[in-house]
């Protein structure tokens, strides 16, 4: 059973309610219904109540799969507001809040932050800017946490690593030029992450082009940073570096350059990368050489978890984000 | 409300978002290089400008202002 369908199954065993603010949208709609109809799911759709019953059955699905939310319908509005004005750390106030919920991407973001449901679902429509910005207003980010980032999980083939053929990656796909700080947060997010995704025990490897002071300067200095920042925030994590990749992964390399205890060193599981040239590229790499395949980006940081999804993907791939956002979802609650 | 009122009210929310003291603020400010904000704090200020003077700004335009000179503008604008 691969990756997928193990989180298809565990989605399965406790479905989240997911929030889709872009249900006008054909392939949103379908991967929705979908994923609900199969029961890895409770889909909520949110927008003109009328209008997407009638696009429901235009394309013929059965609109009981479906808790459709009217966002024009004042009650139950009224009633979110002031669940989340209430909420410690809510910065929008009623008013103002009253104002961007006519936007469907806002209101199921303050049905998140209420618990109403557990994920928001969105991206096809909205850019990923709308989703950031919506998802740092309303949901907040985790204490402790500078930024929003994001990791991708790879499957690589013939790879023999700690978790067999799987290594989460990040970030490759936000942060352009983190900070220390904002590299500590990326550590933290990615250790949660997968811990909540996939029951990892994380070893978090910083990774660039020393290890342990075996190169000097100030790209080297930034990750040490990032690292001593990340290990006083959360001792809890085994998070350690610097290190090159090979070092991080490899335990013969790392027999060799790392000549002090590490939990992580040979034996990471997760992956930070430096900054998201080396990101980008190395996903890449990953991809074309290694021939992997690769889940995500994920976003992490947010209090809860929001999903961007790329506009171009097919549906396939929106189900499978869509119940990988579940899965993590259900995973936070623990 | 006259610019003057507006510029007080937005240095105010500035101070209140980037937790800052008033009197340290000025039109003049910076908010790279005085103020060397995350984004979270830019987020936290558009929330308090729209709450505090129903101006709904993105979040783009306000990150792109250089100085609180600039984002006065950008609220005048909106009002």
């Amino acid at each position: 059973m691969n990756l997928l369908d193990q989180l298809y199954e565990k989605a399965k065993q406790n479905p989240q309610k997911v929030a889709f603010p872009e249900p006008g949208n054909e392939k949103m709609m379908q991967a929705a219904y979908e994923t609900g109809r199969d029961g890895y799911i409770i889909p909520i759709l949110l927008g003109n109540a009328d209008e997407i019953k009638a696009l429901a059955r235009e394309r013929g699905y059965d609109e009981s799969v479906f808790t459709i939310i009217d966002i024009n319908e004042e009650t139950y509005k009224n009633q979110l507001i002031e669940k989340y004005v209430a909420l410690p750390g809510s910065l929008l106030k009623a008013k103002a809040l009253n104002r961007r919920m006519a936007n469907p991407l806002y209101y199921a973001m303050v049905m998140q932050a209420v618990d109403e449901a557990d994920v928001t679902f969105a991206g096809i429509d909205n850019t990923t800017g709308d989703v950031l910005l919506a998802g740092q207003m309303i949901i907040g980010l985790k204490p402790g946490i500078s930024t929003i980032s994001s990791i991708g999980l790879c499957d690589i083939p013939g790879f023999e690593g700690s978790e067999g053929s799987l290594l989460a990656v990040g970030d490759s796909a936000v942060c352009t030029n983190p900070t220390a700080e904002q590299l500590a947060s990326i550590a933290i997010s990615a250790c949660d992450t997968v811990k909540s995704l996939l029951d990892w025990e994380p070893r978090c490897a910083m990774v660039c082009y020393s290890t342990l002071g075996s190169g000097q300067g100030e790209l080297i200095d930034k990750v040490l940073e990032g690292l001593k920042i990340a290990n006083e925030l959360r001792p809890d994590l085994a998070i350690d570096g610097e290190f090159q990749f090979d070092a991080a992964i490899s335990p013969d390399v790392a027999a060799k350059k790392v000549n002090r205890e590490s939990k992580v060193a040979g034996k990471a599981n997760v992956i930070i990368w430096p900054d998201l040239n080396v990101g980008n590229v190395g996903v890449k790499l990953i991809q074309q050489f290694g021939h992997a395949n690769a889940y995500g980006p994920m976003l992490q940081g947010f209090n809860k978890v929001v999903c961007d999804c790329s506009r171009g993907a097919p549906v396939s791939e929106i189900k499978g984000n869509v119940v990988i956002s579940a899965v993590r979802a259900a995973g936070q609650k623990k | 409300m006259d610019r003057k009122e507006l510029e007080a009210q937005v240095i105010k929310l500035v101070a209140i978002s980037y937790k800052k003291n008033e009197s340290d603020l000025s039109v003049d400010t910076s908010f790279k290089e005085d103020l060397g904000g995350a984004s979270v704090q830019m987020v936290a200020l558009v929330a308090e400008i729209e709450n505090e003077l129903d101006a709904c700004l993105m979040l783009a335009d306000a990150s792109a202002c250089a100085t609180i000179k600039d984002l006065v503008d950008l609220v005048e604008e909106e009002l």
